[in-house]
């Protein structure tokens, strides 16, 4: 620069400043249009005014802000939050800028991106419930349980009678191991009206995980009653029935969830056990089998199988299982609610 | 099953517990030396023993205790074994110095048995990297491991970590032998470092230590012993050893061994005979819980729990893993009762260490006494609950259990990191008693005063043509048509030994009106219409 000599610089200096209010007014202009045409519901239309603006100016206040909003609303996530970026970094402050990014991210499942964002903007709207409802769901579904329990608290706060929020809050508490607790809280969404759906299951399951087989039943029954075809129900109400030493109903029920699920492994391993003990050798044996064909890496069917090949005296068979489950030297609690399949996606 | 009905509390709100402690002080302090750097053997000590020491007719107490961690040395006086003479009231007098056994090493665990017949119990000391045996010469104790031939390291894994052991006369020659049961292969210098949260080091899983086999060794009958570790078969199939129970399982005369493993497969040990044993855990149904878990098997004891006649196995675990109760079938091997017994659902969040199984309301049913506590270390802020109360679980009639804490008053003390335990009857009142150790904390001595005033009957047994303790022996009683059985086995628990006399709660029955008994030398012997409320020395009659 500093070989350039003055006047041209002067010069040059008001050119731009010329070119550039031109391109100001063209960019506005842009996009009025933009808003026009996303208010009409065009949003790619939209987009296209909007971004011909950007080119015009990138620096005119709110642009990015309402390109994020036509993408988002055209359920084009990744570009609403590219958007959105944008938007944050021309004003760090703006409450809009940090909840719909944080909203974005939440989209695209980058839901540890979308708590930071939502925290941000929770900060700046503490009483905005909706908000802090998504913030929540944030914090469970990428695993910070300890700040997806204080939210759901604060949503308990001010509306004591939520029950997706109780049982959020009971999944939450669940997979942090505090089943205990998880428990109180699936109980209060039950006295909800009406229960809402897979409610009386995840109360059953939580039962069933405490080895309280008598209410588990009586949970996952009420579930079958509202969702007859509800195969995780089926399956567990089996578990738990087998567990109570009610065998006959045991059997009824996993071989009905094994209609719905023929991929279903605690059924095939239930049915297996079920049958074993009455000495059904064959059918165990095709029911262990195909426990382990689901998933070769859980112990127990393996275990179970080899103790029934050992029992009829196929002792090579038997020691090959029992080997298998000494190399998977499993260490695994049953798992959280939230991990079961078919469960909830936010 | 009357006995067992007319002792259930049907209802009422003050009803006083079928079983009740209370708490008595005694002068002992466990210390394994925690250290911030955590090493494995610190949450693991804490063995003890009740035995009658000097045959004044009291059941006295030893406490095994830590040392210096990284010396295994035990540098100051806080580390020092303690024997505690019993009055015959329940006071006990610190009679260590006198008797000698005030120990060398980081001890863990003990086993008390009359190795030579000479009607004075000995005792094993188990520890790290160094056991001890200590000969009675008549209330004063002799360290005579290495002339008994107990003192070599092992040849293919160097010293060992002993949490104890077993005396029993595994090929019915009238000598008892010992079998020493290893935990794993621990060593300061290599040790793992293990973080429960960022800076804070916590005691590591198992999975970070080798297994270690145990070690059997004969009796010569001279003072010494044989290692037949592997000639046995033993050696074969090494473990984490936690826990051992010792009982004929499969009533062939021979007596076959059950140790529990941490996070590793149990072991089953089948005395074929002539010092033989093959391992079958996992057959018989043992090795496992029934879901093919690998949990952490703690003190174990191996009794008939509902006097079917065959021994069943309990053992105690960590939370989240249950306390298994194997029920034994016969010859359709062993059934994981744990579920259907109830123990699953009580026993859920607790991690205990030592198990016994004893009659602690003399209502003719063997009870379970569980010492809880954690394994990990204190102050990390953990979910799981690191200090615990004691709980002794009632047997309701066999098949299923109650759980009592508070209400048999074991709240009375505050939760801790217990261990071992023992069970007697150390006041003389026909109710069995329990002396729980703790990590860094006072040890604890439950005095029993169940209410019930039900009747008893303690065999102490002199054998002749058998070991001189009887171990081994199988007793049947008939009291008022209802039939029971244990057999004498002192070892029992975590790292524990209780050297008393076999107790049997009679229930409102004031006799028995037979008591036979099977003494490991095959001979038969039958007491009939025996008063209660006594101890009876029975001597094993000549063939």
């Amino acid at each position: 620069m500093s070989m350039i000599p003055a006047a041209i610089r002067f010069l040059s200096l008001l050119l731009l400043a010329a070119q550039s209010g031109a391109a100001v007014q063209d960019a506005v202009a842009e996009a009025a249009r933009g808003t026009a045409l996303s208010r009409e519901g065009k949003y790619e239309l939209a987009i296209q005014h909007y971004k011909a603006a950007l080119r015009l100016d990138s620096h005119l206040p709110g642009l990015y802000l309402n390109l994020g909003l036509a993408y988002f609303k055209s359920k084009r996530l990744p570009e609403a939050a590219a958007a959105f970026e944008q938007a944050v970094r021309a004003d760090s402050e703006s409450f809009q800028a940090h909840a719909l990014l944080g909203m974005s991210y939440y989209g695209c499942t980058r839901y540890a991106d979308a708590a930071a964002q939502l925290k941000l903007a929770s900060n700046a709207q503490p009483d905005n419930l909706e908000l802090r409802y998504t913030l929540a769901q944030s914090y469970l579904a990428s695993n910070q349980y300890p700040q997806a329990v204080a939210e759901f608290h604060f949503l308990l706060s001010k509306n004591p009678d939520s029950a997706p929020v109780h049982i959020l809050l009971g999944e939450v508490l669940d997979a942090s191991n505090q089943i205990e607790a998880a428990t109180t809280e699936f109980e209060a969404a039950m006295k909800a009206s009406p229960v809402p759906p897979d409610g009386h299951f995840g109360l059953g399951y939580l039962y069933w995980k405490q080895q309280r087989y008598e209410e588990a039943c009586h949970e996952f029954e009420a579930e079958l009653e509202t969702q007859p075809q509800h195969t995780q129900a089926l399956t567990y109400l089996g578990d738990a029935e087998m567990h109570a030493d009610r065998n006959q109903r045991a059997e009824t029920h996993l071989r009905r969830s094994l209609a719905l699920d023929a991929n279903n492994r605690l059924a095939h391993l239930d049915l297996g056990i079920l049958l074993a003990g009455r000495n059904e050798s064959a059918e165990a044996t095709r029911c262990f089998r195909e426990a382990i064909r689901i998933d070769p890496s859980k112990p127990d069917a393996h275990y179970r199988f080899g103790r029934l090949l050992s029992s009829l005296g196929r002792q090579q068979e038997a020691q090959a299982e029992f080997e298998k489950v000494k190399k998977l030297a499993a260490d695994e609690p049953p798992p959280p609610l939230l991990s079961l399949p078919g469960r909830r996606v936010p | 099953m009357t006995v067992a009905a007319a002792c259930i509390v049907v209802s009422g709100q003050n009803a006083p517990s079928p079983i009740h402690f209370s708490y008595r002080p005694i002068g002992f302090r466990l210390d394994s030396c925690e250290t911030p750097r955590r090493h494995a053997p610190e949450t693991m000590a804490g063995g003890v023993a009740v035995f009658d020491y000097n045959n004044d007719g009291y059941l006295d107490i030893f406490f095994t205790n830590g040392a210096d961690i990284l010396s295994l040395k035990k540098t100051a006086p806080k580390y020092s074994n303690r024997l505690f003479e019993n009055d015959g009231k329940g006071n006990f007098t610190d009679v260590t110095g006198k008797a000698g056994l005030a120990g060398t090493g980081f001890d863990n665990g003990v086993a008390i048995g009359d190795y030579d017949n000479d009607g004075r119990e000995d005792i094993f000391v188990g520890g790290i990297h160094g056991n001890h045996l200590y000969h009675n010469d008549g209330g004063t104790f002799t360290d005579v491991t290495a002339k008994a031939g107990l003192a070599a390291p092992d040849r293919q894994y160097g010293p060992l970590w002993s949490v104890g052991g077993a005396w029993v006369d595994v090929n019915n020659d009238g000598l008892l032998d010992l079998l020493v049961v290893n935990y794993l292969a621990w060593d300061p210098n290599t040790e793992p470092s293990c973080e429960a949260a960022p800076g804070k080091l916590d005691y590591c899983h198992p999975k970070f230590y080798k297994a270690t086999p145990n070690q059997l060794f004969l009796n010569n009958g001279d003072g010494t012993f044989r290692d037949i570790s592997a000639e046995s078969g033993i050696r074969a199939h090494p473990g984490k050893g936690m826990g051992i129970g010792v009982a004929d399982y499969d009533l062939d005369g021979l007596m076959d061994f059950f140790i529990a493993n941490d996070k590793m497969n149990n072991s089953l040990f089948h005395n074929k005979g002539g010092a033989h044993f093959e391992e079958v855990a996992f057959d018989a149904g043992v090795a496992l819980t029934e879901d093919g878990k690998f949990i952490s098997g703690m003190g174990a004891d191996f009794r008939d729990v509902d006097n079917d006649g065959l021994p069943d196995i309990v053992f105690a675990a960590l939370d989240g893993e249950m306390f298994p109760l194997f029920r034994n079938l016969a010859k359709r091997g062993f059934a994981d009762a744990t579920r259907s017994s109830g123990i699953a659902r009580l026993t859920l969040p607790m991690a205990g260490y030592s198990s016994t199984i004893a009659d602690f309301d003399n209502d003719g049913w063997k009870d379970l006494f569980v010492t809880r506590g954690h394994v990990q270390a204190l102050g990390l802020g953990s979910k799981v609950q690191i200090d615990q109360p004691n709980t002794v679980f009632r047997n309701l009639g066999g098949a299923k259990f109650q759980a009592l804490t508070e209400e048999a008053g074991l709240s009375a003390q505050p939760p801790a990191r217990h261990r071992g335990s023992a069970v007697a009857d150390l006041n003389a009142d026909g109710r069995l008693d329990v002396v729980a150790t703790a990590l860094s904390a006072p040890a604890e001595l439950w005095l029993n005063d169940s209410p019930g005033g039900a009747h008893w009957l303690e065999l102490k047994l002199d054998g002749t043509a058998s070991n001189r303790d009887g171990i081994g022996a199988r007793i049947k009683v008939t009291a008022g048509g209802h039939v029971q059985y244990n057999h004498v086995s002192f070892a029992a628990g975590y790292a524990s030994s209780s050297a008393a006399p076999t107790h049997f709660g009679l229930g409102p029955e004031a006799s028995a009106s037979l008591i036979e008994i099977r003494w490991p030398s095959g001979i038969m012997q039958e007491l009939k219409d025996v008063v209660s409320d006594r101890i009876i020395r029975v001597k094993e009659p000549h063939p």
